[in-house]
């Protein structure tokens, strides 16, 4: 009964538009990251969501009730805050139990209801502590175990990850992946960072200038961006784009013919303007027939080298090769690119991948309208 | 070099310290001198035989235990106002944004820079108009007026302090806003209300203006014009009842600053929250 539904929601704050036009409809028990940069709206989304803000026009429902005018405290929700928001002068025990103090859960129930919690997170021996006694990580647990006391129907977690280091980071990613696989419950995670995004979500909308761009699964992300916006944010680096045109079929950049896939393309390869893109690891850096490059710099991370490659004009991009492999700075190359992994977007301002197929083409037709 | 360093610094401070806390000593020493004793040149520094007599005199012939009492409702009840609506106030400032804001909390600074001479006449006008002149409550709405900015702008600093997510946190666990506020934000906010509260206490117990010029009946006098007018008259200072009158007036003080120290420094608030 938990899913959650946006419906052409728009919030603005005085002139400032926060979020254009927003649907989403995120299914019961799905793990869904909200993921963009910062200013992108996708926590005014969230804490819409928690009612903690109020939509300018639009529906948001959880289940079948439409709770836009519904107090947070009655939206059967629980947030996890990238602050923690441990309230300071409460014990881990009384904090974890909080949520259940406000619904009228007393005594013997409560205190077992905490105690499960407690155990769940390894908490039970930090009880009587208060959060500043608590390192980083142990106080992150707390604000999870605040969350899933009582048992919420929709989970909204706010950058939860982002003042752990690294370490803890993806210990904790892999603790609420196997507590989401546990729970079953709906949940909804904003973030910046693409790792926890594609490593955790079952689908993520990729959101920026108050839009969402794409939301789908991790993998159609990856390999299916809906525009240029989403291929060049997701991979580290990210897809590489090339201007040029499309003429009888072909791809011509600097007066050099790039062979590309044209059955993918059916109709939608007309002749004109348009930007290809190609991810690091579909580039082959050789010698003769090819794109010609110079190789500007070469950064050995150990498992691999990100070599960035000048083209003729000018255009930077980078590629991926094996870590024994040496390129000279300077040197001139001859680039190939896997006609399978060619994407072609318009040479638009929204640059719409030009083989888009139904699902991700409603959600692009609405950005442009 | 070493041993006299320490040494310096010490009779520096001692210095420092006498020199502040002379008038104190030499108020309380007064007090306990006999009449006898009190002119004699040169003085004497520890009184040849102590006594109460003054204490005694003061709470037994004069009006001075119904000044006290004037003065303690009047300090307390003030308090009382400015710590609540101060909070209130300093809370919409904070978590509320809305037309007029800023302009709002300047304009209620820019009241505290006027000095209160300035204030007093129309501030008289409107009490008497509200038929409240010569009336403790009177005067307790014109402490308020006077106490009231600076403790706006103390607490909403304070408040400032608190970050929003707490109360947010509180929100989504189920509480109203009012149970947010009582359960997550007062427990915060208890040092700012506690150095509120004294500030406006110590304010509003020795304030002398307002109090002469609202005030002239015997029955609701509070101390420090009724002491001024009952031992000092145009040809005579009771020096020994003055002296312990300011001795007993300074003791609340005194001992509300020994409870309440330990709070003020203690800032138990901090490291709730990261980032």
């Amino acid at each position: 009964m938990a899913n959650v539904t946006f419906r052409n929601v728009r919030k603005s704050f005085g002139e400032f538009v926060a979020l254009e036009e927003l649907d989403l409809h995120i299914n019961e028990g799905e793990f869904v990251a909200l993921l963009g940069p910062s200013g992108c709206g996708k926590s005014t989304t969230l804490r819409m969501l928690a009612g903690l803000e109020f939509p300018t026009s639009g529906e948001i429902m959880i289940g079948d009730r439409v709770v836009n005018d519904l107090a947070p405290g009655k939206r059967d929700i629980a947030m996890v805050f990238q602050s923690y928001a441990l309230y300071p002068h409460m014990s881990v025990g009384e904090n974890i139990g909080y949520p259940l103090k406000k619904r009228g859960i007393k005594g013997r129930e409560r205190d077992d209801a905490v105690q499960k919690a407690a155990e769940l997170l390894q908490l039970d021996a930090l009880l009587d502590r208060k959060p500043k006694q608590l390192s980083g990580g142990q106080q992150q647990r707390v604000a999870l175990g605040r969350a899933l006391v009582r048992d919420p129907q929709v989970f909204l977690l706010d950058e939860p990850l982002s003042n752990l280091d690294a370490k803890l980071r993806s210990y904790m990613r892999a603790e609420l992946i196997e507590l989401h696989r546990r729970l079953g419950k709906t949940m909804v995670y904003v973030t910046h960072d693409q790792l926890e995004a594609m490593t955790m979500a079952s689908r993520i909308a990729v959101m920026h200038g108050g839009r969402v761009q794409q939301f789908d699964t991790p993998d159609a992300i990856y390999n299916r961006p809906a525009n240029r916006f989403v291929a060049g944010f997701i991979g580290t680096p990210p897809m590489n784009q090339v201007e040029g045109t499309v003429e009888g079929g072909h791809f011509i950049t600097g007066g050099h013919k790039v062979p590309i896939d044209r059955s993918a393309y059916a109709d939608a390869l007309r002749d004109g303007p348009v930007v290809l893109g190609v991810r690091p690891e579909a580039i082959t850096i050789g010698k003769g027939e090819g794109l010609p490059a110079t190789v500007r710099l070469a950064e050995n991370t150990g498992h691999e080298t990100i070599v960035t490659l000048e083209l003729p004009d000018r255009t930077r991009i980078s590629a991926r090769v094996e870590a024994a492999r040496r390129l000279d700075v300077g040197h001139s190359v001859a680039l190939t690119f896997d006609p399978d992994a060619i994407h072609l977007f318009e040479a638009s301002a929204t640059g719409a991948r030009l083989n888009l197929d139904a699902k991700s083409a409603s959600v692009v037709s609405m950005r442009s309208k | 070099m070493k041993t006299l360093r320490p040494i310096v610094l010490n009779l520096v401070t001692w210095t420092l310290v006498l020199l502040i806390a002379f008038p104190l000593l030499w108020m309380i020493i007064t007090s306990l001198k006999p009449q006898s004793e009190l002119f004699r040149i040169p003085p004497t520094w520890i009184p040849e035989s102590i006594t109460f007599e003054h204490y005694w005199r003061l709470l037994s012939e004069t009006p001075f235990l119904r000044y006290f009492r004037n003065s303690v409702v009047l300090a307390v009840s003030t308090t009382v106002f400015v710590v609540i609506l101060g909070t209130l106030g300093a809370y919409s400032l904070v978590r509320f944004t809305y037309r007029g804001r800023e302009t709002m909390a300047m304009l209620v600074l820019f009241t505290y820079l006027l000095p209160s001479v300035v204030l007093i006449i129309p501030l008289y006008l409107m009490i008497a108009s509200l038929g409240l002149s010569n009336s403790l409550f009177g005067l307790i709405l014109a402490h308020t007026t006077f106490a009231l900015p600076y403790a706006l702008w103390l607490l909403r600093s304070f408040m400032e302090g608190i970050p929003e997510d707490l109360e947010n946190a509180a929100l989504v666990d189920g509480a109203s806003r009012m149970g947010a506020f009582k359960d997550v934000i007062f427990p915060q906010l208890l040092p700012g209300i506690i150095s509120t509260a004294l500030f406006t206490f110590i304010l509003s117990w020795n304030e002398y203006l307002y109090a002469l010029v609202l005030v002239n009946s015997e029955s609701v006098t509070p101390l420090t014009t009724g002491v001024m007018s009952m031992l000092i008259s145009a040809f005579n200072i009771e020096w020994s009842l003055l002296m312990a009158a300011s001795v007993m007036m300074s003791l609340p003080l005194i001992v509300v600053f020994a409870f309440l120290q330990s709070y003020l420094t203690s800032g138990f608030g901090a490291g709730g929250v990261k980032g």
